[in-house]
């Protein structure tokens, strides 16, 4: 027995019993085994976030050396657009006028008026096809608090969907992206009355770029370069918000028609993204509100 | 007269040598990837290292240099899974486990007949990474089967053309950089390493395979 308690194969493997088991208890609602990480997280993020830094800086400094004439191509390039863009604001600033009255009068909503646009930067990616959720530096002390079963969406600077907050803690988020396997999200063609279907990530085409779309409706006729948006069904996501495109059409077997979509935010790219959280009206604000009414 | 001793100089060497490539090959590994990404999969750095560490260091370097790196792991891009009631979570210790797991293996192949070779380093890694590819489809495999999502499974063919290959070529190119740092630039002097390999056989590594 002695001699069974020094052997190093017993040792490591009563190390991975005791993991696995830590492994399969994290999988439950609230669990508190994910505290174990807290103190490494402690001592490991401040190292990460200065490797990043150290890298951006000298990534930033190769594009300046490397990059010269293109930006001065570019640079020439957005003078001419800056222009043309100003004597557009010029003609659209009496429409925009126009529009705030009409908006006053006709009770019209901007669409994403009922959420508060939070912003954070990507801390780190995936390390490898499993391993793959993002993690941002907004958490709990920023305002962005997770109940179970819920969620917040999350989009890039061109407000287009990127993913959504599956977990947080005090200081962090941590994203589960588009492309994921476990994603999910109710979607319609960008159009009046557009076909509605659901699109999920899939594990074959995530090594493409590419998410699934099923519960395709079979009088629907989807055309590869439509484009896709949030339908707003179940209302995790606001309606409308752009996803990607049509790729491709399955219409082999007519009673489970698919499609791939590409996503149009590129997260390998992505520094900066937003949070989308619904607007709680304060219950101050709310009551008072109720009271005027009555 | 040395105020360290020789024993203590070289604990020292290892500790400060283990931390600073551990910290900053998982951040490379988490802040970069695109850098060396291709057909969709990326260089698993911290995975190379783990092996490569247990290869030429031993069953201990390898067990505790893969226990951080996958407690770094699980806090940087810990894996999102569909649980049985369809909900997806972050879970933990799932890097560790697998990383520990990888630091035993490439301590315990290949070692004690090739005395550590460096060519053989390669073959390591490789068989390395192929355990774990495999192992992990068969896991996913099995668990959306047990809690109905298949979208996480794909067939054997895509997963070895989309996934095995490219990981494998990927890992195989980053050993390169990797083996010449553990082996000449490592935790371990390579001179007295090269002295005390007798030890491996006790120590280190296994004897499973009489190649």
């Amino acid at each position: 027995m002695k001699k069974l308690l020094k052997s190093k194969w017993f040792i490591a493997l009563i190390i991975m019993l005791v993991l696995a088991a830590c492994a399969i208890l994290s999988l439950l609602p609230g669990s508190p085994v994910k505290r174990l990480l807290k103190p490494v997280q402690l001592v490991t993020s401040p190292a990460q976030s200065m490797v990043k830094s150290a890298g951006d800086t000298l990534t930033d400094f190769w594009s300046a050396i490397t990059d010269g004439i293109a930006i001065r191509e570019e640079n020439r390039a957005l003078k001419e657009q800056i222009a043309d863009l100003r004597y557009h604001l010029t003609q659209n600033e009496e429409a925009a006028l126009r529009y705030e009255e009409l908006k006053e009068a006709l009770h019209i909503k901007d669409m994403f008026s009922n959420y508060v646009i939070y912003g954070a930067s990507i801390l780190s990616r995936e390390s490898d096809e499993w391993f793959s959720t993002i993690r941002l530096n907004a958490g709990e002390a920023d305002g962005i608090a997770l109940s179970e079963g819920n969620s917040y969406p999350v989009l890039d600077v061109e407000m287009n969907l990127v993913g959504r907050v599956i977990e947080t803690s005090d200081t962090e988020s941590r994203v589960l992206p588009l492309l994921h396997e476990g994603f999910a999200v109710a979607a319609k063609v960008n159009a009046v009355n557009g076909a509605t279907f659901m699109i999920y990530g899939d594990a074959e085409l995530k090594q493409q770029g590419l998410c699934l779309a099923k519960n395709i409706d079979q009088d629907s006729r989807l055309e590869p370069g439509m484009e896709i948006v949030t339908s707003g069904d179940g209302g995790l996501f606001p309606e409308g918000i752009p996803i990607g495109v049509i790729e491709s059409v399955d219409y082999s077997n007519p009673l489970e028609i698919t499609a791939t979509i590409r996503p149009y935010s590129q997260i390998g790219k992505l520094e900066d993204v937003f949070i989308m959280i619904p607007y709680v009206e304060p219950e101050d604000n709310a009551a008072t509100a109720a009271s005027q009414g009555n | 007269m040395p105020i360290i001793n020789i024993d203590a100089k070289a604990k020292i060497r290892k500790i400060v040598v283990y931390a600073i490539y551990i910290i900053l090959i998982s951040s490379i590994q988490v802040s970069f990837p695109d850098a060396f990404s291709l057909f969709g999969q990326t260089a698993d750095l911290m995975f190379v290292f783990v092996v490569l560490a247990g290869y030429f260091n031993g069953f201990w370097d390898g067990a505790v240099v893969g226990f951080i790196c996958g407690l770094i792991r699980d806090v940087f891009s810990p894996p999102a899974v569909i649980g049985l009631d369809g909900e997806v979570r972050v879970t933990a210790f799932i890097g560790v486990f697998t990383l520990f797991a990888v630091g035993i293996l490439g301590a315990s192949f290949f070692t004690s007949r090739m005395h550590r070779n460096i060519p053989f380093s390669f073959v390591a890694v490789l068989f390395a990474t192929f355990v774990y590819k495999t192992s992990g489809y068969i896991l996913i495999y099995g668990w959306s089967m047990i809690s109905g999502a298949t979208s996480g499974m794909y067939s054997p063919f895509s997963a070895f053309v989309y996934s095995f290959l490219p990981q494998l070529l990927l890992n195989a190119m980053a050993a390169v950089p990797l083996m010449l740092l553990i082996r000449f630039l490592g935790p371990v002097s390579f001179k007295e390493k090269k002295q005390n390999d007798e030890i491996i056989g006790n120590d280190g590594g296994g004897k499973w395979l009489g190649i």
